[in-house]
C-alpha cells in the first residue's frame, strides 16, 4: 500500500476556551476523495486550517506527504492546493492575472491558466477583473486557483458553495478528474448528496469529533434502514404506510399492506447520509 | 527566504499600484502639497524685503544696500515718489538720505534719517529693513556701538519659509509613499484574505514583508526625489543625496511595516497612523520654527532620517555632516526588526482567528 497523502492522528484545536476540534484521526490515500460531512460549526474548516498550516494544532500530529505539518516546508506547500471557505482573490486583477501570479509563486514557468479557467467555465471571462464576477464565478475562480500547481493534495472547503446545480455538477466532475490524476482530496460540505456522489469515503463530523468514517455504501448498509412507502386509497381518503425491509417479518407485512386497499404508489426508500447522520448524532446537517 | 518569490510579490504590487486609489493618492499628494505651499507661502514669504532709497548725495549706505543679496533695492529720485510707492505697498520701506548724510554722521551731528514703512508690509520685512538700516548707519559712523548688538538669524540663516517647508513636504512624501502605501497594502491583503492564500503557498511571511518594504522604499524614493526637484533643492553632491534619500525611504518603509503588521484591519491602521502621525511629523515642525529649541527635534526617531536630506539637499552639506544621523537612524531601524518579527508572528495568528 502506498503511503497516505494525509495522515492525521488525534489532532485538536481550541479557539480560546472553545474546543473546536476534539481529537480526530483519519488518512487520505493518493487518488482518494474524503468528504467531511457535518453541520455548521462542526470543526471542518478548523481541521483544514490546521492541515494547511494556517493554525498550529494544540495537540496530536499530522503529516502531509510524509512531512509534519508544523514544519511549514515550502517544498510541501508547493504540492498542496487550497480552496478557502472565504473567497480571497485579488479583485483588481483579472482571472488570468490571479492564476499567473499564483503559478509564479509555485515556480511554474508557463502556467496553462486559460486551460484551467476553461475547466471551471471561465475561459471567456479570463481577461475581466475578478471584481466584475458574480458570486458563483468567484467561487469557480477559487477552485481553479487550487488546481494551478497540479497539487498532490487538495483541500477544498465547501467547493460548490453558492453554485447552481449545473455548475456544481461540472465542478464535481473536475474534482473527480483531479483525484483520478492521483491527487488526495479532502473536501468539506454540508450537502449530503454531494458527499455521497463525490466521496470515496465520508467522515461524519459533529461537534469536533468524527462519529463515523467509511464509504457511503458501507455507512448506508451499516446504519441505514431500507423501507417501502405505500400509498393506498382508503374509502374516500388516502392512507400511507411505511414497511421496513430489513426485518424477518418484512415480507408478511408488505403482503398485508398491499392487500388492504387500492395501491396508488409504491416507493422504495434508501436511507440518505443525512438520515444516518441524524440517527448517529441526534441532529441534522443544517441548522 | 526566496528572493524570486519576494520579487514576484513586489512585481504584483507594483502592477496593482496604479489600480489602487491609495497608491495614486500617494503619488499626487506631495506634488499637490508642493504646489499649494509654494503658491501660498512661497511667493508671500520668500520675496525679499523691498527697500526704496532716495539718495541725495552719494551715501555709502546705498552702496552697501545694493551689495546685499537679501534685499531688493530700488533707487528713486524724489521723496514724493518714494512715499507714494511705500503707500502703495510697492516697496516695504523707503529711506531718504539727505545730501551730506554720511559726513554728518561721522562728525557726530545726529542728522535726521527718514525711514518710511508701509502699513501693509510684513512685520518680518519691516524688522529686517529697520535693523539693516541702523546697522549700516553705525558702519558709516565707524564707531563701535554702545552695546554689542548681535543680529542672530534664527536657525537656518534666515532661510525663507518656502525652503523651511521642504522637510514638511518631504516627510509627507516619505510617509505616505514609504509607510502608508506598504502598510495599507499589507492590511488590505489581510482584510481580503489574500495574505492567507499567499501563506499556504510556498511564500513565507518574511517574503511578503520584504516585498512590501521594498515597494515603500521604491515609491518613497521616487516621491522624495521628485519633491526635491520640484522644490529646487538638490544640494551639490548627487551621490550623497541619493544615499540619504534611499536611507530615509527605507526608514519610512520599516515604519510602514511596523504599522502594517501591528494593525489588524484598516480601521485600526488609521487609528495607528493618526496616533503616530504627530510623533512622526513633530521633528519637521522644528525646521519651520527655527526659534524653537532645536534639540527637542532630535528626540523623535524620524528626525534622524529626515535631517540628512535637509543637510544634503537644502544646506548642500556632504557625508561628513550626516553620517551620525545615518548611523542613529540605522540603529533605530535595526531595533525595529525584532519588533516586526514579533508583530508578524502575532499577525499570522490573528489572521486565522478573524
Ligand atoms: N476565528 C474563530 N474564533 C473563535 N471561534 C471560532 C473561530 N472559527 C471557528 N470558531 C468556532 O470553532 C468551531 C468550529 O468552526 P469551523 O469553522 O471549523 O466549523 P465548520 O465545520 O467549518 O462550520 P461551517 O459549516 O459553518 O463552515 C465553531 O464552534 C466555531 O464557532
Ligand atoms: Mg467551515
Amino acid at each position: 500500500m502506498t503511503e497516505a497523502a494525509i495522515k492525521v492522528e488525534d489532532i485538536t484545536y481550541a479557539y480560546g476556551d472553545l474546543l473546536a476540534v476534539k481529537g480526530i484521526s483519519f488518512e487520505v490515500q493518493p487518488g482518494e476523495i474524503l468528504g467531511f460531512l457535518g453541520p455548521n460549526g462542526a470543526g471542518k474548516s478548523t481541521t483544514i486550517k490546521m492541515l494547511t498550516g494556517q493554525v498550529a494544532p494544540k495537540g496530536g500530529r499530522a503529516q502531509i506527504l510524509g512531512a509534519d505539518i508544523t514544519l511549514d516546508d515550502p517544498d510541501i506547500q508547493a504540492r498542496i492546493g487550497v480552496c478557502f471557505e472565504e473567497k480571497n482573490l485579488y479583485l483588481a486583477m483579472s482571472a488570468k492575472e490571479n492564476l499567473d501570479f499564483f503559478a509564479s509563486l509555485y515556480g511554474i514557468k508557463d502556467p496553462d491558466s486559460l486551460e484551467i479557467l476553461r475547466r471551471v467555465g471561465l475561459a471567456d471571462r479570463a481577461k475581466d477583473r475578478v471584481k466584475t464576477y458574480s458570486k458563483g464565478m468567484r467561487q469557480r475562480m477559487m477552485i481553479s486557483r487550487a488546481f494551478i500547481n497540479k497539487p498532490d493534495v487538495l483541500f477544498l472547503d465547501e467547493p460548490t458553495d453558492g453554485l447552481d446545480p449545473v455548475t456544481s455538477a461540472s465542478i464535481r466532475a473536475t474534482i473527480k478528474e483531479e483525484a483520478a490524476r492521483g491527487a488526495a482530496v479532502l473536501l468539506t460540505t454540508h450537502d449530503m448528496f454531494e458527499a455521497d456522489e463525490l466521496s470515496d469515503r465520508v467522515a461524519f463530523i459533529n461537534d469536533g469529533v468524527i462519529v463515523a468514517i467509511d464509504t457511503p455504501e458501507n455507512l448506508k448498509l451499516k446504519y441505514g434502514k431500507r423501507s417501502v412507502k405505500i400509498r393506498l386509497r382508503n374509502g374516500s381518503g388516502v392512507r400511507e404506510e411505511t414497511v421496513a425491509l430489513d426485518t424477518p417479518q418484512s415480507g408478511e407485512l408488505l403482503k398485508e399492506v398491499v392487500g388492504s386497499g387500492e395501491v396508488l404508489t409504491i416507493h422504495t426508500e434508501e436511507a440518505t447520509l443525512e438520515d444516518i447522520f441524524i440517527q448517529m448524532t441526534g441532529r441534522g446537517l443544517v441548522g | 527566504m526566496s528572493l524570486t518569490r519576494m520579487f514576484k510579490i513586489l512585481r504584483k504590487d507594483l502592477a496593482l499600484g496604479p489600480r489602487s486609489p491609495i497608491f495614486l493618492w500617494a503619488i499626487i499628494l506631495p506634488f499637490a502639497l508642493t504646489l499649494i505651499l509654494q503658491v501660498a507661502f512661497g511667493s508671500l514669504f520668500a520675496a525679499k524685503p523691498r527697500m526704496a532709497v532716495v539718495d541725495e548725495g552719494a551715501s555709502e549706505i546705498t552702496a552697501s544696500l545694493r551689495k546685499m543679496d537679501g534685499i531688493e533695492l530700488t533707487v528713486l529720485d524724489t521723496p514724493e515718489e518714494l512715499k507714494k510707492q511705500v503707500k502703495a505697498n510697492d516697496v516695504d520701506a523707503g529711506l531718504v538720505l539727505p545730501r551730506g548724510f554720511d559726513d554728518a554722521v561721522r562728525s557726530g551731528e545726529k542728522p535726521l534719517l527718514e525711514l518710511y514703512i508701509g502699513g501693509e508690509s510684513l512685520s518680518s520685512n519691516r524688522l529686517i529693513l529697520s535693523v539693516t538700516t541702523l546697522d549700516l548707519v553705525r558702519e558709516v559712523e565707524g564707531t563701535a556701538p554702545p552695546v554689542d548688538v548681535r543680529i542672530e538669524n534664527f536657525g537656518n540663516e534666515g532661510l525663507p519659509v518656502s525652503v523651511r517647508l521642504v522637510p514638511v513636504i518631504m516627510m509627507y512624501a516619505l510617509f505616505i509613499a514609504g509607510a502608508f502605501v506598504p502598510s495599507s497594502s499589507l492590511v488590505e491583503e489581510k482584510e481580503n484574505g489574500t495574505l492567507s492564500a499567499l501563506l499556504v503557498s510556498p511564500v513565507k511571511a518574511s517574503e511578503v514583508l520584504v516585498a512590501k518594504a521594498l515597494l515603500g522604499t521604491i515609491l518613497a524614493f521616487v516621491m522624495a526625489f521628485m519633491t526635491l526637484v520640484l522644490n529646487n533643492a538638490l544640494g551639490g553632491q548627487p551621490l550623497v543625496l541619493v544615499l540619504v534619500i534611499v536611507w530615509a525611504s527605507a526608514f519610512s518603509a520599516v515604519l510602514g511595516i511596523v504599522i502594517g503588521t501591528a494593525a489588524k484591519d484598516s480601521a485600526s491602521m488609521f487609528t495607528l497612523v493618526k496616533g503616530s502621525g504627530i510623533f512622526l511629523f513633530a521633528p519637521v515642525a522644528f525646521y519651520l520654527f527655527p526659534e524653537w529649541p532645536q534639540w527637542i527635534a532630535k528626540l523623535f526617531p524620524t528626525f534622524w532620517a529626515i535631517d540628512p536630506i535637509w543637510q544634503v539637499a537644502v544646506l548642500g552639506k556632504g557625508l561628513d555632516a550626516v553620517w551620525v544621523d545615518l548611523v542613529v537612524s540605522l540603529g533605530i531601524a535595526l531595533a525595529l526588526v525584532p519588533v516586526i518579527g514579533v508583530l508578524s508572528r502575532r499577525m499570522q495568528r490573528v489572521l486565522v482567528a478573524e
